[in-house]
């Protein structure tokens, strides 16, 4: 392992790039925890985002004015505002309530806050690509569905929704290569992801294009995959005749 | 004490309406350099030679699929606190870097947009075109480009939005816009109360800023939808 690095590291210095610091046990064991926390934080947030996103859809697509409304409003107010503010309101403020009502007892870490606004956050984007693939459902299949004597939850259950899901599909993954990247703000509470830990290391040798070129490939590798993966299940629910 | 609260908060209004400005600033200056320099890389991307539409493929796949954060960090620790031009040391502002730093995410998104909207043209205009004799440059300059700025304007609009969100990342590396001078103030009066109101009234000036945006670019995309 090590005599690969020292391999990496001298094939770089010869492109002018010094990576001398992967030899550094100190330096490479928090990147890599780094690295180890923005997966996490990847993982729970795309989970929580998805359970906001059905629930928020849910509410929208109701017909009561008293879920759809409330609902909307949320929806509004996280896409025209931006992530990092929204952040800020729930760490330093809410958070701060939260600490002055029950004292040092506060349950919720800045990975908690991070993780609980980005799956707000993307939810209400989330939300909207299931609500237009609701509606896009045509009115003459629902129709055709409940002549046949299906039930409404049926009709949700086995119609609605997986064609819904199917026509929301491509939006939902490009919202989740966004959510991939927006776990970078995480760093601006210290949270120790990949981006806080290349902050606290050229913060002492500088090398900041060598990090930031780590930090894209990481990121590119990151959304990568999530789009091999939505590729994937578009290719394996896609229905002939719905959906591209 | 709701009293004194609102107090601080009037005479904080106009540092944060600065704090603001430079926010817009920003997000201004950047929409006009990605749209100007999106334009150029999407004009190479639809071109039929694939030596100028390798580069810009890569071009919009990179600045595409990076965090914006990690962009800012990039351009602001990259670049030189100073720039030598004709013998003179000019100071290079953090802004400005944080400027370029989403003028090249925004560059590459009115890229795709440009050539999203250029692939929606159905082919058959060109065809009917070429069969009227018009040269390549004479059917982009009349037939296809008058068609494309209506389509690309709400996407754009929704790009614009988005960027002035972004601009909030400025506060990270520095720059003395709005959230920092929330911070600040926040720091400075230290109460409860106070640091409630600033934050939320920070989120509100967002708001307030890119809803009607928002507004504007649904009205618009319904209007263009079957045209």
């Amino acid at each position: 392992m090590s005599h690969w690095l020292e391999v990496f590291v001298q094939w770089a210095a010869k492109l002018g790039l010094n990576y001398s610091f992967v030899l550094d046990a100190y330096a490479r064991d928090s990147l890599l925890q780094g690295a180890l926390t923005t997966v996490w934080l990847c993982l729970f947030t795309l989970v929580g985002s998805l359970l906001a996103g059905v629930t928020l859809a849910a509410m929208l697509t109701s017909g009561k004015p008293w879920l759809a409304r409330p609902a909307r409003v949320f929806v509004e107010v996280t896409r025209n505002t931006p992530t990092l503010v929204q952040l800020y309101c729930a760490f330093l403020v809410l958070n701060m309530l939260l600490t002055q009502a029950v004292g040092t007892a506060n349950p919720l870490t800045p990975f908690a806050w991070v993780v609980i606004v980005i799956s707000l956050h993307k939810g209400a984007f989330h939300a909207e690509a299931l609500r237009a693939g609701i509606e896009a459902v045509p009115a003459v299949t629902l129709e055709a569905a409940s002549s046949l004597a299906f039930s409404s939850r049926q009709l949700l259950w086995n119609v609605q929704m997986p064609l819904a899901v199917r026509f929301a599909l491509p939006s939902l993954v490009n919202n989740l290569i966004d959510l991939v990247k927006m776990t970078a703000v995480a760093s601006a509470i210290a949270v120790g992801d990949i981006t806080y830990a290349s902050i606290m290391i050229w913060t002492q040798s500088d090398n900041v294009l060598e990090l930031m070129i780590l930090l894209l490939a990481f990121f590119g590798l990151l959304s990568f995959v999530v789009n091999c993966v939505g590729r994937f299940l578009e290719a394996r629910l896609r229905m002939p005749g719905y959906g591209h | 004490m709701v009293i004194e609260t609102a107090g601080a908060l009037w005479e904080w209004s106009p540092a944060l309406a600065t704090g603001f400005w430079q926010n817009i600033l920003i997000s201004l200056l950047a929409i006009a350099i990605g749209s100007l320099l999106g334009l150029l890389i999407g004009a190479l991307a639809v071109s039929p030679l694939w030596i100028t539409r390798l580069p810009a493929r890569i071009w919009v796949q990179v600045f595409r699929n990076a965090p914006w954060l990690v962009l800012i960090y990039f351009t602001t620790y990259v670049f030189p606190f100073e720039l030598h031009i004709g013998g003179h040391w000019v100071a290079f502002p953090d802004w400005v870097k944080v400027t370029i730093g989403l003028a090249l995410p925004a560059s590459a998104n009115v890229a795709e947009i440009f050539r999203g909207a250029i692939g929606s043209i159905p082919g058959t205009q060109w065809e009917a075109s070429r069969s009227l004799a018009f040269t390549r440059g004479q059917i982009f300059r009349s037939i296809i480009l008058p068609q494309c700025f209506k389509r690309m304007l709400p996407p754009w609009m929704n790009l614009y939005a988005v960027i002035t969100m972004g601009t909030a990342l400025a506060s990270l590396v520095g720059v003395h816009d709005l959230i920092d001078t929330a911070q600040i103030a926040s720091n400075t009066v230290n109460r409860t109360g106070f640091t409630v109101m600033i934050y939320f009234s920070v989120l509100a000036l967002f708001f307030v800023y890119c809803y009607p945006i928002s507004r504007l670019t649904q009205h618009l995309e319904r209007r263009y939808a079957f045209s």
